[in-house]
């Protein structure tokens, strides 16, 4: 029947429109995820290597360094995360209140920091917190104890959860104003006719409205902390005491400062790879509409 | 910089464009530091460009230390040889990495140059089944750079600083703190250079001879660790956080610091002539034999395999780093080079005393202490072993147990050299 033959006709028009696509995507994206699968079986030295096996993952497990790594990436995530999703989202109700002057101002202040080199604001907040800093000593000027941020492990820390607060609550402050702007009036106008006070208005109106965009920023910024590379690399290179160390500069560090293991390197990646994937089911299933 | 680098690409772009093969008297160089062997290898291309080679051009890049290794590690890996130098330079330390991970990716040099006048160890740092790779440049050797002004104001004189133990020079470096208010040295807790310095002077390594861990059970090691405690945990030291913090604090915030010969050309840009003087480092005296000399670093010239012209490498590297005994006179004053070219150690400069440091003849001592440094074999996992060091550091500064520490370094070391 004709109208087959053009469905069939439309269906190769349509594959050949996205067939250079789809093969740019196999070459740049499927091949190398299957060959760094084929890769984190691989173990030896620089160009050296034969296949391992499931050596890499046993190393994983008897490897303290891995380990040392993987709990400070869990650690800037369960604290980083949770503070910059709720300081996005308080920034974000407190400056769509259109009865607040220079909104404008506020808005594009905060999403600044958002629009800088990763590298640019990493130099800058290491040298604010360098032992002459401008942090180090506005703290004396008010008293405090001289804090060796960058020398003591706690301390580095609360540096690079600062820093990526700093520089990535703006970002998601947008997705949240967005999403504000999308809430119908008629039911914040409602609610106040119903004498429904302002905080019981934000927890039962604006917050179950957000929800699909919280979940979004959620996973966004659960993605971004695990692939956590370029502030620790900047600011503290891993130290000290491995204490910043996060999982991707191990990766890097596995691969281009010490003696080369690209097998061991890729075997660390999948962890990511998996940590995302379980996270984010985790995270969508808490999610989930009850019905 | 960035500007005079793009500059000078598109002159040599566009001179490329004109002249074609006619360029081939440019050599491309990577080497790191501007102070020293940036500077040591300019006036390297002068004096052959004064040898009757005027059209020699050299390209000098200057990346850190560690970029350089990581740049050549991903080329390398992905086996693509654009932009790469003719001649890189590689620190001691990491020689036999590259040289072993990556098989073909450097020129050997053996039937090219004389080796035997070169110092044993420098040729040894290179050389892989047989052939050896580089053109030894300079010697690490250490000293106990100091203050002089400050030490005297503190009530010592030159003579309390000869021949020091760790345990005496942490008392100076008190009272001298105390005194004078300025800290005895500056330390980067991330970085366990001094400590490196310290182990080697006992004449141990991280390794054994077979390449295997020699921490645990190295009573060497544990002394050297005990001391290095005791200064860390002593209030005689200024935190840094990087290797630029701690060059500026050598312009007059700390009496004294333990380094390679090549810092001498960072103390001499402070400025301050008159106020340093030269000492053997302290010794670790519970170190069975423990010596007051040392090694920090140190690097040599390698040729890679892709460079198009090593002809002229290797008449480049033969004219003026294989034999010319007045270059190395040059660069020993200007740069604090101590180079490994033996003929060149019977030169004028290596007789001169320096009025920068109150007219001591260091040329001589250094090159006197080089000849006692205890000769190690670095391996291949310098650079994994001192992560491991360094990771428990700041545990170590805070009291921790000595042999828990011990413990803990050696086992991440043996993750990490796997």
């Amino acid at each position: 029947m004709a109208q087959t033959r053009l469905g069939r006709n439309e269906n190769a028009a349509g594959w050949a429109f996205v067939m250079p696509a789809l093969a740019l995507i196999g070459l740049f994206m499927i091949y190398p995820i299957l060959w760094s699968l084929w890769m984190s079986f691989q173990t030896g030295r620089g160009m050296n290597t034969t296949f391992g096996g499931f050596g890499n993952i046993q190393r994983l497990f008897a490897d303290p360094i891995f380990l040392t790594a993987l709990g400070n990436t869990l650690i800037f995530l369960a604290i980083q995360v949770p503070i910059m999703i709720m300081l996005a989202l308080v920034f974000a109700v407190m400056l769509n209140n259109p009865r607040l002057k220079g909104r404008g101002l506020f808005r594009t202040a905060i999403f600044l920091p958002a629009v800088t080199s990763l590298v640019a604001y990493s130099i800058l907040f290491k040298s604010i917190f360098s032992n002459e800093g401008l942090a180090t000593q506005v703290v004396a000027f008010f008293g405090g104890p001289q804090i060796a941020w960058l020398a003591e492990p706690f301390w580095a820390k609360v540096v690079i959860i600062l820093a990526i607060t700093w520089r990535w609550t703006g970002y998601n402050m947008i997705f949240y104003l967005a999403a504000l702007q999308n809430i119908d009036r008629s039911i914040y106008e409602a609610a106040r006719i119903d004498g429904v006070p302002a905080r019981a208005q934000f927890f039962r109106i604006t917050i179950p409205m957000l929800k699909p965009v919280i979940l979004f920023t959620t996973i966004i910024s659960t993605i971004g902390t695990l692939q956590l590379f370029d502030e620790v690399q900047n600011i503290t290179q891993g130290g000290p005491s491995n204490a910043t160390l996060t999982l991707s500069q191990y990766i890097y560090n596995l691969t281009f400062r010490f003696m080369p293991s690209f097998g061991y390197a890729a075997t660390v990646s999948y962890v990511i790879v998996v940590l995302v994937a379980v996270l984010s089911t985790v995270q969508f299933w808490v999610a989930r509409d009850r019905r | 910089m960035t500007t005079v680098f793009r500059r000078s690409l598109f002159a040599s772009t566009a001179v490329g464009l004109l002249a074609g093969p006619a360029l081939a008297q440019e050599l491309t160089v990577w080497a790191w530091d501007p102070n020293f062997n940036g500077a040591a290898m300019e006036a390297a291309a002068a004096a052959y460009q004064e040898a009757g080679h005027p059209d020699f051009v050299l390209d000098y890049q200057e990346f850190a230390r560690e970029e350089i290794e990581q740049k050549l590690q991903t080329q390398l890996a992905a086996g693509t040889m654009d932009g790469l130098p003719d001649i890189v330079l590689i620190e001691d330390y990491s020689a036999q990495k590259f040289l072993l991970s990556f098989p073909g990716a450097f020129q050997p040099l053996t039937d090219v140059i004389d080796y035997s006048g070169f110092a044993d160890y420098k040729v040894a740092l290179a050389t892989v089944d047989g052939e050896t790779y580089s053109m030894p440049f300079d010697s690490g050797v250490t000293g106990l750079f100091y203050r002089s002004d400050l030490i005297e104001q503190a009530g010592f004189t030159a003579e309390d600083m000869q021949d020091l133990t760790w345990d005496r020079f942490i008392e100076i470096g008190e009272a001298v703190t105390e005194a004078t208010g300025t800290p005895m040295i500056s330390l980067d807790i991330d970085d366990p250079g001094l400590f490196v310095v310290m182990l080697q002077s006992t004449g141990s390594w991280f390794f054994n001879e077979d390449g295997s861990l020699n921490i645990e059970g190295n009573e060497d090691f544990r002394a050297a660790l005990a001391d290095y405690q005791q200064i860390l945990q002593s209030d005689m030291w200024k935190p840094v956080n990087s290797w630029a913090e701690y060059q500026a604090s050598l312009a007059g915030d700390v009496a004294s610091t333990v380094t390679g010969v090549w810092i001498t050309g960072t103390i001499k840009a402070a400025e301050m002539p008159g106020q340093w003087a030269v000492a053997p480092i302290p010794r670790v005296e519970e170190a069975a034999n423990g010596t007051n000399y040392s090694n920090l670093g140190g690097s040599s010239w390698y040729v890679l395999n892709s460079s198009d012209d090593k002809e002229l490498v290797y008449d480049f590297l033969n004219t003026v780093w294989g034999s010319d005994v007045d270059f190395y006179q040059d660069i020993l004053v200007g740069q604090g080079a101590v180079g490994s070219l033996l003929a060149a150690r019977e030169g004028d400069a290596y007789q001169t005393s320096d009025d920068y440091f109150g007219g001591q003849p260091v040329w001589q001592d250094f090159s006197s202490w080089l000849g006692q440094v205890p000769a190690v074999d670095y391996g291949i996992f310098t650079y994994e072993v001192r992560s491991a060091i360094a990771s428990n550091l700041p545990a170590l500064a805070d009291g921790g147990d000595l042999d828990e520490a011990i413990g803990n370094i050696a086992a991440e070391a043996a993750v990490l050299t796997q």
